[in-house]
């Protein structure tokens, strides 16, 4: 009996360290992200002012905005390459109508550009049941050309920086606006997509599409949406930048592709769907903005900010993939018996 | 009554046979449909496009495309999708054999060997044991490889000719050698490995347990394949040839760069899944894949004869790419053999 009691008591201890073990996955972002900040603040010189935060802040809003489509895409198991055109397709669009239009009227076509080829994407994934690899691997490639051919290959730029200057001025003290405009639309969707009942569908989608189906929601709907949000806001990002620097080269998109993807992964969105969140993959995007600019404090080229990321990167992947593995090992033991065995039956 | 029934049936009996044969048409000759499309599409086009020389010219363009194909395969035929470090073995590996270049042609290629496959044991442990997804984690060794090398020789290139002495000659002329009078050695190379792929891959037992892996990796487990031990094998054979094709590059620009074997992994994945195979894995043959980076060859080719500049010629291939697996997935999904 009283065997038995102990046998419980280590089984409740075992559900306790899982469920802590859990925890610590779902904060684990904040926790690098403290240990790197900390880090940085200790070592790097020139780190700690507020002039190299907002820098920071200012480093991260292109990538916290594509990371938002990125992450819903990631949250229905899928995968969208594109999202690097995309953006470029975003900045160039706006830059390259400004003159005709202006400004609001170039960023709606832009954002409908990049909407277009998220429903092209999620159409040929949800209704042609292509894989999703492939074929944003095609149209990236497709975007790309497109760019190139329709620019030429060369940088464009427009003379009016009245927009360029009022998305740079810092407002409330230190903050610019495009800071702040970033935040806000990434926070709204992160709510729209964490704490609605129309949000939570995606996750729903991701984690079993066959429940998902069953329980009536139009499976086909979601994922296309996924990508329409993927294409959106990528596209907005890239025009937001462009916006902010009056400018835009056709090669915009190659690096930060690497980073989102490495950030959203990093933020704990797994590629099987069904979990993470944006305002994680934000927080990852932070702070490995916060790496690159701390490395660059302490003089390290871009070489290391590459080696750097990859290996948090790495790690990340090796350290999931490790409890997943040791996870498999026991699934469908039962830790009591289990414990009586190792305790004497064999004896 | 009953026989208007059993007419009805027949109708859709002979609806459905017909479906079959279109579909499994497209099924069986898959890529070799469009590359005699193509081929006649060339011929139509110009008188040039029909000889040997120009022949020879597409095929030594895709050789080493091919060699990193029929080696990818292999992952993608067990169900792992694809290696997106190979760039990142290619460049390394050429980049040691240059370095080692000093000890000796034999000894440089061994030691650049030895880093591509070493890159594919690591790659096929994490993948294989741990079960990471492929991708991503295949991905971040590309960013880790990529970020060190460029730390490692701080951004620059290096030269065999440089670093050599003796060997740098015959490391340069190992793309250059010509067997057999006109053959180039990359072409016979590249030709080797298709044939030795479709071998290992229809007839030997490896080549079964990858494909049982791919189709289905619960019964592979329960049947008592080692599964850890197969897929690791296939990301090491993958990473060989990477390798291997990686000096051929290096030896062909005859600079060893961090950048060397761009966009070799996006054109793999094409001309494999081109090639008829899908990215679950299990289905198609080296064979395939062989048409795929034909292909590919051709189609530059054909595009350059008319006259269409690079940037419109990418276009043109995201397209044919996409309806290409779109078509292919379509005639398995009619066939009754899709499970995607």
């Amino acid at each position: 009996m009283l065997d038995r009691l102990e046998s419980l008591e280590g089984m409740m201890h075992n559900m306790d360290k899982k469920k802590l073990l859990n925890k610590l996955d779902y904060y684990r972002i904040y926790i690098i992200f403290a240990i790197v900040f900390i880090l940085m603040s200790l070592f790097a010189p020139n780190f700690l002012n507020v002039f190299n935060i907002v820098n920071i802040l200012k480093g991260m809003s292109l990538n916290a905005m594509v990371a938002v489509g990125f992450t819903v895409v990631m949250i229905c198991g899928q995968l969208d390459l594109s999202i690097g055109s995309n953006l470029t397709l975003g900045a160039m669009v706006v830059i390259a109508l400004q003159p005709i239009l202006g400004w609001w009227p170039s960023l709606a076509v832009a954002m409908i550009a990049g909407s277009f080829v998220g429903a092209v994407n999620g159409f040929l994934v949800a209704k042609a049941k292509i894989h999703s690899f492939i074929v944003t691997l095609g149209t990236m490639t497709i975007v790309q050309g497109l760019i190139f051919l329709l620019s030429k290959g060369s940088a464009l730029s427009v003379n009016d920086f009245t927009l360029a200057d009022w998305l740079e001025m810092p407002k409330f003290g230190f903050l610019p606006p495009r800071v702040i405009i970033t935040v806000s639309i990434v926070l709204m969707f992160f709510v729209l997509i964490k704490f609605t009942k129309f949000g939570k569908g995606f996750y729903l989608v991701g984690g079993n599409k066959e429940t998902a189906w069953l329980a009536g929601l139009n499976t086909d709907l979601y994922l296309i949406l996924a990508f329409i949000l993927s294409g959106l806001t990528a596209a907005l990002g890239g025009a937001l930048l462009a916006m902010s620097i009056s400018s835009a080269v056709p090669t915009l998109g190659t690096s930060s592709q690497m980073v989102v993807i490495a950030a959203v992964i990093i933020g704990g969105t797994s590629m099987a769907g069904g979990t993470g969140d944006i305002f994680r993959s934000m927080i990852a995007v932070i702070m490995l903005v916060t790496l690159f600019n701390g490395l660059m404090c302490c003089g390290a080229g871009y070489e290391v900010q590459i080696f750097a990321s990859g290996l948090v990167l790495a790690a990340v992947v090796l350290g999931e993939s490790y409890a997943l593995y040791q996870q498999d090992k026991v699934k469908g033991q039962r830790p009591n018996l289990m414990a009586e065995l190792k305790k004497g039956a064999l004896q | 009554m009953e026989t208007s029934m059993q007419a009805n049936k027949e109708k859709i009996d002979v609806r459905k046979r017909e479906v079959g044969k279109i579909s499994s048409i497209i099924n069986k000759l898959g890529v070799y449909v469009l590359v005699i499309a193509l081929m006649i599409l060339g011929t139509i086009i110009s008188p040039k496009f029909l000889t040997a020389s120009n022949f020879m010219n597409i095929i030594q363009a895709v050789s080493l495309l091919g060699m990193v194909a029929a080696g990818v395969s292999f992952i993608t035929y067990s169900g792992n999708f694809v290696d997106m470090s190979i760039p990142c073995i290619m460049a390394f590996s050429g980049m040691i054999a240059v370095d080692t270049l000093r000890y000796g042609i034999v000894v440089s290629i061994v030691c650049g060997l030895l880093t591509g496959s070493a890159i594919g044991l690591i790659n096929g442990i994490v993948v294989g044991k741990l079960k990471a997804n492929p991708i991503i984690w295949t991905l971040s060794v590309a960013f880790v490889g990529n970020g060190f090398m460029r730390w490692f020789y701080s951004g620059k290139q290096i030269y065999p000719d440089v670093k050599g002495g003796a060997a740098a000659d015959v490391f340069i002329n190992l793309s250059r050698t010509d067997v057999f009078g006109r053959i180039p050695l990359i072409v016979i190379v590249m030709i080797t490995f298709m044939v030795l792929g479709q071998f290992v891959m229809t007839k030997t037992k490896f080549g079964k347990q990858v494909k049982l892996i791919g189709s289905s990796y619960e019964v592979a487990k329960m049947t008592g394949i080692n599964v850890n031990k197969v897929v690791c094998g296939a990301f090491i054979l993958s990473a060989l040839a990477t390798s291997i094709a990686g000096i051929f590059l290096t030896s062909l620009a005859k600079t060893g760069a961090f950048y060397n074997g761009e966009g070799y992994d996006f054109n793999a994945v094409t001309a494999i899944v081109i090639g008829g195979m899908t990215l679950n894995g299990g289905r198609g043959d080296v064979v395939g894949v062989l048409g795929g980076v034909l292909v590919i060859g051709l189609l530059s080719n054909v595009m350059t004869l008319i006259g269409i500049n690079t940037f419109s010629q990418s276009i043109v291939k995201g397209i044919i790419f996409i309806a290409v697996v779109g078509i292919n997935a379509r005639s398995l999904r009619k066939l009754g053999r899709d499970d995607a």
